[in-house]
């Protein structure tokens, strides 16, 4: 053993010359992390949050001669603590595809042809400047604050126009529904902290160890230290997550609604529930009439009446989980002393009843008041790195302004005109498109009714992440009065139908702050220059906005009349961000991301200075100033140990109560059945998700050689029976079918997951097989978020 | 103690792995060559004694074996290939093998192997032998220094349980489910083992492992059998 500490010194003493060292030699050398730059090292380390999901893990990025050459785990992060998953370690070769986009490009007919960044501005700006009600602005969770800060303020508060939306709306809108009909403001109440201190862990719908696979390593750790953990997966497959679980809860589409309901029913029925918790803190509400998210009150009664049906074979009847099952999850509740944490994504989420499933889950935590204590919570996951940070803080949504407002609010509107400083009457009251609506309309014919005709993409990948492909993204073709604008790193699915393409710089290659699933808010700086002439989205946006407002737009100038991107240096000197050359001279970042931060103010999201980021790996909203000048982060809201507003001799307060008493809604809704269910032409239920190695539409990941030649392509699983019945060996190709598309692919039966008879799973990010061809664009009523999970389908051997 | 000090060195060891991307690693080194190179990395655990074994060191070496000899450096053949004398002796180099491989596996050895340049080899961090179930490079194999029907064993394959995801707190299943051989990479709690008596070293795990320093060690069979059957005689089952 002396020996082998020995030589861990030596490799630590030599390991970041040997990497960086490595990585351009082309030669094999054991790494082990040097944060500390060593002397003898060229290589300069940084941090950055993780590009990929919306864990939020620090990396320490390595540099040498302008070019990224190392990737470490970063020890000093409060989120992974130094580990790192498969894409995490690799995450700086996204930078170096062969194939980056380094020039603009205009179509024109079947060939793009490069054009200057004077033109292409100018383009963008001209195709806006002839009818700026007709454009939109399309953007995700991906987007930096500071990116979807000025979007938001250039749509919003510059061309009054509110049809910006972003993707996160397939990917988290039900969560931010349900976190404010219960709670009355979004996002998570606790932390990733209460990973560390659950007894019980129910997976809902979710497969951390594939899409959130630090997080669940924190978990599998406590395990291996000795710690008892119970872990539950309710799930519609068996997955990689399955295999760590205690038990495996086989649910059918839409069962988990009745599973809910069934743990509420018991804990009634037992009298388990938490009297206490419930009368102090909490009220009973369901849908009238006219659904809406504030609902009608119901009485405790009349709860506990619309209950009364969900006994445990009921629940069995709809969900297909063994009525012990349900027994046993109730009991598990109905303890007090046990720490029972809930965690969900895109199972819950994707759900043409994603808010109600939402509800119903904060519903039994609250009603069995498992909550407000570290371990004790519902807590729900997001798949993009600034998901919160910037689509649900920021507001880049069709209804929302930035720090938890709405357009639809007359007084919500007036505070942002007064903090952009533009006219009173700027922003339009009416919200603008969701993303089905918004493609929906630019993919229709403006004869025909379709009134966008110009629609800007920045940072994702609609041609393939879209529901109902056909529908919603490939009718663009042979329509040329629609425009169909993309800032993009590499040619992906949307670059395909693009009429112009806009370089963009990416992660390290611009400053940037993301904001994670834990409300923590992460900052970084530029590393390396972007290729070519790619540069910011951010920057772009400013730039389409200056031309504008040269065009003689007036949203473009504020109330005094100055351009409403206007940056100034340390000494009070405007700087023309608008121009490349400029745009660096001053940190337009910082000076967005304080323009921004009175907005966090009004609704108890309070961010920190710009300066506090940069020292920290990340903070968790709110972060108050305390008494001696330092700034600190809340890890659990709403209770007083640790939530500063909450008031002197409350232990729990939900202090933005839909109901205005403090109290938070535990609400009613029935189970009903998915939007399309199997049938005798379709009899197979399709479910679609991610893989570990690929992230998103996989145009990052498919182009680092190692993630893609460990997962080079789509497949269908498909379970035994079924493949033996239809004739299906792993590796044949098969055809998978809906009403609405079809695409082949080859079958693995007994692989990474294992679906149920009668099911077949389908992952999204292959752009050669596109599974959105075949998914439903039916959607949640009140978040309109796309279930991508439950899609009828037949399934044909093509050839094996 | 604080949160941070509870991850303990495990933690270290497990962020040890330091995210590096080393595009085409190979065709710089022979795998001969990692093999010694990594062999002697003193962290390992000794490996058990198998007549499959790549031996660790010169002593392990049954004397007056093979390594006095210059064709002692072992080289990863196509399936089927019997004893290494035998092939350098009666391989003709005539790329029947290399043009057969539906998966461009095949290559010549590069001259610095010595007495074994140009004659067929794989190279698994460029392309693999995914194992077919036909062997075309067998059935085209004229000289018939490639046979069927006999021990297919190209290498063994051994995990570096420090490198691999799996082991070092992530999680990671790949080269389970790529092996092509049934049963050659078993799970347990996630972490992947070699059996290796079913292992024939054909190097998929190798190419397919996405960790940021790869995981998987090939070691060439240092002894393979001789011919089962006679020169010359068609390849046809």
């Amino acid at each position: 053993m002396s020996t082998a500490t020995t030589d861990r010194r030596t490799f630590l003493k030599t390991a970041a010359l040997a990497s960086a060292t490595a990585a351009i030699a082309g030669e094999r050398a054991f790494g082990l992390p040097v944060l500390n730059n060593d002397a003898a090292s060229s290589v300069q380390w940084h941090k950055a949050p993780c590009r990929f999901c919306g864990t939020g893990c620090h990396v320490q990025v390595g540099v040498e001669d302008g070019k990224v050459v190392a990737i470490a785990g970063d020890q000093r992060a409060d989120v992974n603590k130094g580990l790192l998953c498969v894409k995490g370690y690799h995450v700086g070769m996204i930078l170096y595809g062969q194939d980056r986009l380094t020039t603009p490009l205009l179509r024109q007919g079947n060939e793009y042809v490069p054009i200057s960044w004077e033109q292409a501005i100018d383009t963008v700006a001209q195709r806006i400047m002839n009818a700026p009600e007709r454009f939109a602005f399309y953007g995700s969770g991906q987007w930096t604050i500071p990116e979807g800060f000025a979007a938001q303020k250039f749509m919003k508060g510059g061309l009054g126009n509110n049809h910006i939306d972003p993707n996160a709306r397939l990917c988290m809108a039900s969560a931010v529904t349900g976190f404010l009909a219960t709670y009355g403001v979004d996002e998570p109440a606790g932390c990733y902290a209460d990973l560390d201190n659950c007894d019980v862990l129910i997976m809902w719908g979710n497969n951390p160890a594939e899409m959130h696979p630090v997080l669940f390593s924190r978990v599998i750790d406590r395990r291996s230290r000795g710690d008892e953990i119970t872990l539950i997966d309710i799930s519609t497959r068996r997955t990689r997550t399955t295999e760590h679980c205690q038990h495996y809860l086989e649910m059918k589409g839409h069962g988990d609604l009745a599973i809910a309901n069934g743990i509420a029913h018991l804990l009634l029925k037992n009298d388990t529930y938490d009297k206490q918790f419930v009368e102090q803190y909490c009220n009973f509400r369901a849908q009238g009439d006219t659904p809406n998210l504030f609902g009608e009150a119901i009485s405790f009664d009349e709860y506990r009446k619309r209950m009364e049906k969900y006994t445990p074979e009921y629940v069995e009847d709809c969900s297909g989980v063994p009525a012990d099952k349900i027994r046993m999850l109730a009991d598990l509740f109905g303890r007090r002393d046990v720490r029972i944490t809930s965690l969900w994504c895109m199972g819950m989420n994707q759900h043409t009843a994603g808010t109600a499933i939402n509800c119903l889950v904060h519903g039994v935590h609250l009603l069995s008041g498992h909550f407000g204590k570290p371990g004790d919570a519902p807590t729900s996951l997001t798949g993009q790195p600034s998901a919160c940070g910037t689509v649900r803080e920021v507001g880049t949504l069709a209804h929302a302004l930035p720090g938890g407002r709405v357009v639809a609010n007359a007084e919500h509107r007036k505070q942002a005109e007064q903090y952009w400083n533009v006219p009173e009457g700027r922003i339009n009251p009416q919200p603008g498109y969701h993303t089905v609506k918004m493609w929906e309309q630019f993919c229709t014919p403006a004869s025909a009714g379709g009134d966008i005709d110009t629609l800007w993409v920045q940072v994702t990948n609609p041609g393939q992440t879209l529901p109902n492909l056909n529908k919603l993204f490939n009718a663009k073709k042979n329509q040329p009065e629609k425009f169909l604008i993309v800032s993009e790193v590499y040619p992906t699915a949307t670059t395909q139908l693009a009429d112009l393409i806009l370089p963009a710089a990416l992660w390290v290659e611009k400053n940037g702050i993301f904001g994670n699933s834990e409300r923590r808010t992460q900052q970084w700086f530029k590393m390396v220059d972007p290729p070519g002439s790619a540069r910011d989205d951010c920057w772009q946006t400013i730039a389409v906005a200056h031309r504008l407002l040269e065009l003689g737009h007036s949203g473009m100038r504020d109330r005094d009349g100055k351009f409403i991107f206007n940056v100034a240096d340390d000494n009070g000197n405007d700087v023309p961000a608008w121009e490349w050359e400029h745009y660096y001279d001053v940190n337009v970042d910082k000076a967005l991301f304080e323009e921004y931060r009175q907005f966090t103010r009004l609704k108890h999201k309070d961010l920190a200075p710009y300066e506090e980021y940069v020292r920290e790996r990340g903070l968790r909203w709110p972060v108050v100033q305390q008494d001696d000048g330092t700034w600190r982060e809340t890890k659990f809201r709403f209770v007083s140990f640790d939530d500063p507003y909450v008031e002197d001799g409350r232990d729990i307060q939900f202090y933005h109560s839909t109901t205005n008493d403090d109290r938070a809604q535990i609400w009613f809704y029935d189970w009903q059945p998915p939007a399309e269910v199997p049938d005798e032409s379709f009899p197979f239920m399709l479910t679609t998700g991610r893989v570990l190695e690929h992230w998103h539409s996989g145009t990052m990941t498919r182009r680092v050689g190692p993630l893609s030649r460990a997962m080079p392509r789509a497949y269908v699983e498909v379970n035994p029976d079924d493949a033996m019945t239809l004739g299906i060996k792993t590796g044949d190709m098969v055809l998978v079918e809906s009403r609405r598309g079809g695409i082949e692919l080859p079958a693995w039966i007994n692989g990474r997951g294992r679906p149920p008879r009668g099911t077949v799973f389908v992952p999204f990010f292959d752009e050669t097989v596109l599974i959105n061809d075949v998914t439903l664009d039916a959607h949640d009523p009140f978040s309109k978020q796309p279930d991508y999970k439950k899609s009828a389908v037949r399934v044909r051997k093509i050839s094996g | 103690m604080t949160d941070n000090e509870k991850f303990s060195r495990r933690e270290m060891i497990r962020s040890g792995v330091l995210g590096r991307w080393i595009e085409n690693l190979l065709g710089q080194q022979s795998p001969a060559h990692d093999c010694q190179r990594d062999a002697h990395e003193p962290h390992l655990s000794p490996p058990p004694i198998s007549s499959r074994r790549y031996p660790e060191k010169a002593a392990d070496l049954p004397s007056g074996g093979p390594t006095r000899s210059r064709t002692s450096i072992p080289v990863l053949r196509p399936p089927g290939a019997i004893d290494e004398p035998s092939f350098l002796a009666e391989c003709t180099r005539c790329d029947a093998c290399l043009e057969a491989c539906p998966h461009d596996a095949i290559l010549h050895a590069p001259l610095r192997l010595r007495e074994a340049a140009g004659t067929p080899m794989i190279d698994p961090m460029r392309q693999p032998c995914w194992m077919c179930d036909d062997r075309p490079c067998i059935g085209a194999c004229e000289p018939g220094v490639l046979q069927h029907n006999r021990d297919d064993v190209m290498g063994t394959a051994r995990i570096t349980e420090e490198t691999c995801l799996a082991y070092t707190g992530s999680f990671c299943t790949v080269c389970v489910e790529q092996c092509p051989v049934d049963g050659a990479i078993t799970m347990t709690d996630g972490k992947p083992r070699i059996i290796e008596d079913k292992c024939t070293g054909c190097g998929v795990c190798q190419y397919v492992c996405p960790a940021p320093h790869n995981a998987i060690l090939l070691m060439p069979a240092l002894q393979r059998s001789v011919r089962t059957k006679p020169p010359g005689e068609v390849q046809h089952d």
